[in-house]
């Protein structure tokens, strides 16, 4: 192996839109997909270098955009842009990454062309990525949602900071050509958030295909996921057996049907108590995977009439070999393996079985399906499915993916938010201490990190409470992400 | 037709679509029709064409170009009655619990997109336009010199002739055709617009989740030739002992078809044209890949894995049925949907294989190296066998197919490697180590 994922060779995506597009929406989710795949992807925001390079608080010149900018303002764009592409080039020849997302406004056909001709002189394929708007409605959402955070508009009316600032906009950079006839560049054209795409030349290997299709479901819609592990069953450490739920799981699905709900109404009370207007819950489909035991904790739904489907591609990883062993055991029988194992625990493979890498690449058409799903989700599966899950949705990197924990007296509710996902832990009462911890039939060899085999042991990573909590009164509680960081100053900038 | 234990894939529960081809004649459209069919049928999601042709064909067999003149009342008249008696049976269709109706006809006029919308929004199914449009002159001569002039509609008539009128046939629907969306008023629309075979591609107001599959897979189709070549791994040493599942090594004659497979492929590909292979993450197919020459590229898949038989994985059929009698008989009830205790059903196997489908529709030659219950879907994928037919099909150990997606369907030829090997093949209710296949219904 190459060690590029799929053989499909160096990308540059490049962005093109002016600023209150969702330029940034798309890039940071699109990297949160690829990395989620085992792509090697980084954004480089050329609004950053801008920054970097006029100092803080510094302006550049009124010209900078303009197209018969005075030659100082050019000759500053240009070393700009320079280091920008110099710092892309470093990343893609020497730390082996594999897609650069360009995120800068690109507004010239003549500056795309010239730019395409570059990044192939370095053997760097490129595909453009436009966010084109000019639906009003958006347009001042988008800068509603992101802009008037700024200071500049301090204390102003919401709308009217928009107006003003789509203005400012318009004053500063008063060319863009949006891409047209642009034959010999592979691109993707999206109209109004999604509603349109128009697609030159896309097709020119398997991860441009993947960033297409991925691109078309993306779409950003206002919905929740829910996670839950399945109920104990009868016999619980064997992945062949699936076994059904015991009497213990039983009681446990009922609980989690009865919390859900109430915990839906809750929220909905709350919201009218706020004063918002009393629209009635988004409907609730229940996804399981194949095995008995998700199937049967979702009985309790069933029979209220939610929805339930069941996903074969949701199985549990495949412990292969290590099927009903004991970590001592694992340690004598496949002690090369178990080194490999511990350097590399999601993309290590034991014998006949999958490694985490492989349950996502198996999950990924459930990742697509996940993001055009309209209803609320809740999903039933395995605690090593929603680990995966769990880590595409809030942006976790595959170092702390085996570690995350979720705890069987707890749902996690996923909130989309701009560009990073919240999570939430609803506390189930009532749960059988016994039956919280981490999956017995999990491969159970540590992690780095853990210490020892312990199964409460949590990951950094890990979405779940430290265990040390009071388990009867906790409320719902915020998980904060970090990897908001990474738009964090972006989201203030006026690019 | 609801399966006893799995799930319904990948198929909307409530949503109904009917996809409505647009394009004039010669550019793709029955082509589109008929893979999309293939392959929503593959993932077991109904789905039927209904071509207005054959409706026409009905009341005039065989019409010359003035048929199709737009001034022609009479023509005009018996073409809409065909469109209207296709909608109609395919609406009957849907209510008899249809998913994916195809109306494959040129719906080249706002006036006629309109109709059927109205016709079909009406009873509460959805409306994907999908238009084929081409302006390449050559394309679409190769197209009908190919295609239409074995059309019914010249049935017996000289070939030259024939394609001289079916240009202009076309040409009459050229006066009246307008492109979906061509004067802006039709932004409403769904629809997917497919130029120049793929080079460029529009897709405008896609709601769930079906149809963006839908538009996935057709974005992905091209029909520059190639062939996808399939094989079982070499004959294992599990297969010597009649034993299913494993991770064993080859046997002997398996290392001798690994030895001879290069020049299998190379006299089959007929010249030096590098292939991709696909294998599986097993070692029987990694070994058996492993003398192929240095520049075919390799790719291990962990999709093309074989079938995941749980409990049984180890075992052969006479120990199966000596532990599991009811699960070995609920198997040969109904193979296709019979799942091993913790692990898969074929069924499963096409699930997980559907990304495989997509990636090999998108590329040029590949050949796969895989396993008896993969090949068999796949196989059933580019043959359209049933879901009753494929999980019996015979796969012989050292054999190469060869398959060629032609304009209506997949040419398949076989290349014996004249080696030796047990037969893993295993009719219903038999619990034979090695069986030879039926003679009928082979390969």
């Amino acid at each position: 192996m190459s060690g590029r994922l799929f053989h499909s060779g160096r990308i540059a995506i490049v962005m093109v839109g002016l600023p209150a597009r969702g330029k940034t929406h798309i890039c940071v989710s699109m990297a949160r997909y690829l990395q989620w795949l085992g792509v090697k992807t980084r954004i480089f925001h050329l609004g950053d270098y801008r920054r970097a390079t006029v100092g803080e608080g510094g302006q550049v010149p009124q010209d900078y955009f303009y197209p018969n900018a005075s030659p100082a303002s050019v000759i500053l764009r240009q070393k700009i842009l320079k280091k920008c592409r110099e710092d892309i080039y470093a990343w893609l020849n020497h730390e082996n990454g594999q897609v650069a997302i360009y995120d800068a406004v690109n507004p010239t056909a003549s500056g795309r062309r010239s730019l395409a001709k570059e990044f192939a002189k370095h053997d760097v394929q490129t595909l453009f990525i436009e966010s084109y708007v000019d639906d009003e409605e958006i347009l001042k959402e988008n800068a509603r949602n992101v802009k008037i955070s700024s200071p500049d508009f301090h204390g102003m009316d919401p709308d009217e900071a928009a107006s003003h600032y789509l203005q400012r906009i318009q004053t500063k950079i008063p060319v863009f050509e949006t891409m047209e006839e642009e034959s010999e560049l592979n691109y993707v054209k999206m109209t109004n958030a999604g509603q349109r795409f128009f697609y030159n030349n896309v097709s020119f290997n398997y991860l441009s295909h993947r960033i297409v299709f991925y691109l078309t479901n993306l779409h950003v819609k206002f919905r929740t996921t829910f996670f839950v592990r399945a109920g104990n069953a009868t016999e619980e450490d064997s992945f062949k057996a699936d076994a059904p739920l015991c009497e213990e799981g039983r009681a446990y699905a009922t609980k989690v049907c009865e919390t859900l709900i109430a915990h839906r109404e809750e929220e909905r009370q709350e919201r009218i108590a706020r004063g918002g207007v009393d629209v009635p819950l988004r409907p609730l489909t229940v996804w399981t995977s194949t095995r008995l035991r998700t199937i049967e904790t979702a009985d309790p739904f069933k029979e209220k009439g939610f929805k339930v489907r069941q996903r074969s591609q949701m199985s549990q990883i495949n412990p292969g070999v290590c099927e009903r062993m004991s970590e001592r055991v694992i340690r004598a029988t496949w002690p090369d393996e178990v080194v490999k194992h511990e350097l590399d625990p999601y993309h290590h493979r034991y014998p006949r079985a999958e490694s985490y890498h492989d349950l996502a690449v198996r999950l990924e058409p459930i990742i697509l399906e996940l993001e055009g799903e309209q209803n609320d989700l809740l999903i039933i599966a395995h605690e090593s499915v929603l680990r995966v899950l769990y880590g595409y949705l809030m942006h976790c990197s595959t170092r702390d993916i085996p570690k995350l924990k979720f705890p069987r007296d707890e749902i996690i509710e996923i909130i989309p938010a701009a560009y990073q996902n919240e999570a939430k832990r609803i506390h189930i009462t009532g749960v059988d201490p016994k039956m919280v911890p981490g999956s017995p039939e999990d491969i159970r060899i540590p992690v780095p990190g853990s210490p020892g085999s312990s199964p409460m042991a949590g990951g950094l990573g890990s979405p779940a409470v430290p265990m040390d909590l009071p388990t009867t009164s906790r409320p719902p509680e915020k998980v904060v992400n970090t990897a908001k960081e990474m738009v964090a100053d972006k989201v203030a900038d006026e690019d | 037709m609801a399966p006893k234990i799995n799930g319904v894939g990948v198929s909307g529960e409530d949503t109904r679509i009917c996809v409505v081809m647009v394009g004039l004649p010669a550019r793709g459209k029955s082509f589109i029709a008929q893979k999309a069919q293939r392959y929503l049928k593959w993932l077991s999601v109904p789905a039927k064409t209904f071509n207005v042709g054959n409706y026409r064909r009905h009341d005039a067999p065989q019409p010359t170009a003035e048929f199709f003149d737009t001034t022609n009342a009479e023509g005009e008249r018996t073409r809409r009655a065909a469109a209207e008696a296709a909608v109609a049976d395919m609406l009957r269709w849907f209510k008899s619990g249809g998913v994916i109706g195809i109306l494959d006809a040129t719906n080249s006029t706002k006036e006629r997109r309109k109709w059927v919308i109205d016709r079909v929004q009406s009873e509460g199914v959805d409306v994907l336009f999908v238009e084929s449009k081409c302006d390449d002159e050559e394309l679409i001569m190769a197209n009908i010199r190919d295609v239409k002039t074995t059309s019914p509609d010249y049935k017996g008539q000289d070939p030259e002739k024939a394609a001289l009128d079916f240009r202009e046939r076309i040409r009459n629907y050229e006066k009246v055709y307008k492109s979906i969306n061509a004067d802006g008023d039709e932004d409403d629309l769904t629809y997917l617009k497919i130029m120049n075979v793929g080079k460029q591609v529009i897709i405008n107001r896609i709601r769930d989740y079906l149809q963006s599959r839908i538009v996935y897979y057709l974005m992905n189709l091209h029909i520059r030739p190639r062939s996808v070549w399939l094989s079982r791994h070499g004959e294992s040493m599990l297969n010597l002992e009649g034993r299913i599942g494993g991770d064993a090594g080859l046997s002997h004659r398996g290392e001798e078809y690994a030895l001879k497979l290069p020049q299998l492929v190379l006299d089959s590909v007929g010249s030096d044209r590098p292939l991709t292979v696909w294998t599986s993450t097993l070692k029987r197919t990694i070994s058996t890949a492993r003398h192929l020459p240095k520049h075919y590229n390799q790719l291990q898949w962990k999709a093309l894995d074989e079938l995941d038989a749980g409990v049984c994985d180890g075992l052969t059929y006479q120990e199966i049925n000596d532990i599991y009698p009811e699960d070995f008989q609920a198997r040969d009830e109904d193979k296709y949907n019979y799942r091993y205790r913790g692990g898969e059903s074929y069924r499963d196997v096409v699930i997980r294989l559907e990304p495989i489908i997509m990636e090999l529709e998108r590329s040029e030659d590949i050949l796969i190296i895989s396993h008896q219950a993969v090949i068999r879907c796949i196989y059933a994928y580019f043959m359209q066998k049933t879901q009753e037919e494929s999980p019996w099909v015979p796969v012989p150990l050292h054999t190469l197919m060869k398959l060629t997606p032609r304009a209506y369907g997949t040419e398949l030829q076989t290349y014996k490697a004249n080696i030796q090997a047990v037969s893993t093949w295993r009719g219903k209710g038999s619990t034979a180590r090695h069986e030879d296949p039926v003679p009928e219904g082979g390969l």
